[in-house]
């Protein structure tokens, strides 16, 4: 029982020692260790993967270099290193509510269940679900998975969406794209559902290219945004500030263009109605 | 900024359902896998202590081959690897006949039956040479020793390590998430999709396998006690703690 009790009291100093921890802001945890801990993914050509020469890049992790880290070093007033931390859907608003990174950079969609538990960036891409499928398939869009085999990727909003509209639909929701294309390509499953610039992304990375299709109009839309801790407004106000100098100056259009640009990893232009939207996201100084 | 705790989600909306049929799928997948085990493994453990030398290699190939690689490796083996090897009409078949849980199944079977027999092969090792060879010389063959003698005191013996084994196993059918078995922890990863509550889905998850677990050794426990044979295994229990 003494040992017991011993025990729960060093667990009890434990904890309180690391509450004060808990309690500073994001910019003052950031300006203590003179880095920002960000969460990315491994396998989401182009926003954050690691390419061929072994090197862990993409759209996302660019504009977290070149747009936000200047906008909070400026902010506390000294340089600040990118670290980065592996985040899936199912991992990343733990990893932000432990403190174990501060900002999740990636393709997480803005939702307002997911504003219940942390803050987003201003939207910094758009697109919607649709369907990857094997040349030639049935499937043609949402109104064809009826009684079909649907893979999707665990802890996305597509998932949901399914379940919802489609309850005849046969989800097999994988916790990583890899996998899900893999049992697209054996046949195990019929489609792929993800948003169409990853289904895209995974397309381009493919064996045989030409052997893959997406089809089906958007079903759903995706707005991407940058997710940290909810209520540190100052921290959010950092991170936004340089997504809109970078959308003001021109540079996130030069860092889109690098990715999505006719010879950019993806080739995937930005319409006008999306430039607009962008331009209008950006409030005056 | 600190992590608004919301524990209402876990009984509002489906988050019941979904831990429900999470459950009932870990302990689906739990059974088959457990019952395909202790075969396996008590084959196997037997052959490894057995007085013949093809069956002790086999055993052995068969230990070392699937407990020295990670279980996930395994999950992916017989959901990815073995379906191309079938021809293309089964394939079809298996595949619209829910492979992912036959697939975890297998894993999860193969791999703990692996594991299973080196704790049988403690038990028989730990039964003293006299035993067999009294029940040799009573007139039974080795098989027969093995059938009447030997398993059944080595079964009672290894019931605490086969316990913690067990549990094992009910913890490990959670990889089978990874080939989209929507078994517990899925679910509560389900919950989260749904709610962006990951801590609290997390805590439900842990508390039901909490309350599996220790279930489970209660009721091993009672088998021991049940299975005990009054003079020759005792101690360990009550009065000799």
């Amino acid at each position: 029982m003494k040992k017991l009790m011993s025990l729960l009291f060093a667990a009890v100093v434990l904890v309180a020692g690391v509450a004060p921890a808990l309690a500073e802001t994001t910019l003052e945890k950031i300006s203590r260790t003179g880095e920002l801990t960000i969460g990315a993914r491994t396998g989401s050509p182009p926003f954050a993967y690691v390419d061929a020469k072994n090197e862990w890049v993409g759209f996302s992790i660019d504009l977290v270099e070149q747009l936000v880290i200047p906008s909070i070093s400026k902010k506390i007033g000294k340089p600040v290193k990118l670290v980065k931390k592996e985040s899936t859907p199912p991992t990343r608003i733990p990893l932000l509510s432990s403190n174990a990174v501060d900002l999740i950079a990636g393709t997480m969609t803005d939702t307002r269940t997911r504003r219940d538990s942390v803050d987003f960036s201003i939207t910094f891409f758009v697109t919607g679900a649709q369907f990857l499928v094997k040349k030639g398939s049935p499937i043609k869009g949402i109104g064809d998975i009826g009684g079909k085999r649907i893979a999707a990727q665990q802890g996305s909003t597509n998932a949901k969406i399914i379940r919802e509209r489609v309850p005849t639909g046969q989800l097999r929701e994988f916790p990583d794209q890899p996998a899900a294309f893999q049992a697209l390509v054996q046949g195990q499953v019929d489609a792929f559902t993800n948003d169409g610039i990853q289904l895209a992304g995974l397309k381009v990375k493919a064996q045989n290219p030409a052997d893959w299709e997406i089809v089906g109009d958007f079903y759903s839309y995706e707005p991407y945004g940058m997710a940290m801790r909810k209520g540190d407004a100052d921290f959010r106000n950092a991170v936004n500030n340089g997504l809109f100098e970078g959308i003001e100056s021109g540079k996130f259009f030069e860092l889109y263009d690098k990715w999505f640009g006719p010879k950019g990893e993806l080739p995937y232009p930005m319409s006008a109605a999306v430039r607009s939207f962008m331009l209008y996201q950006v409030v005056p100084k | 900024m600190k992590y608004q705790f919301n524990w209402s989600v876990l009984w509002s909306g489906q988050s019941g359902q979904w831990l429900l049929s999470g459950l009932i799928l870990t302990l689906e997948l739990s059974v088959l896998a457990w019952l395909m085990a202790v075969v396996l493994g008590t084959v196997a453990g037997a052959f490894r202590t057995a007085p013949w030398k093809p069956l002790r290699a086999v055993a052995t190939f068969y230990v070392e081959f699937f407990r020295n690689v990670p279980l996930l490796v395994w999950m992916f083996f017989w959901y990815f690897g073995v379906p191309p090897l079938l021809p293309r009409a089964l394939q079809d078949w298996v595949f619209a006949h829910s492979l992912e849980f036959w697939a975890a199944v297998c894993a999860l079977g193969v791999y703990s039956g692996a594991r299973f027999s080196e704790v049988l092969r403690s038990g028989i090792q730990s039964i003293p040479r006299t035993l067999i060879e009294a029940s040799v010389a009573s007139g039974l063959t080795v098989a027969q020793a093995y059938r009447h003698v030997i398993l059944p005191i080595a079964l009672r013996l290894i019931i605490p390590p086969a316990t913690s084994e067990s549990l094992n196993l009910l913890k490990n059918s959670s990889v089978a998430l990874t080939i989209s078995v929507a078994e517990l922890t899925f679910q509560t990863r389900q919950i989260e999709t749904y709610t962006a509550k990951a801590i609290e889905a997390l805590t439900a998850g842990t508390l039901v396998y909490l309350v599996l677990c220790v279930t489970i050794a209660s009721i091993m426990g009672w088998v021991e006690r049940r299975t005990a044979i009054p003079g020759l295994i005792t101690g360990g229990r009550g009065e000799s703690r």
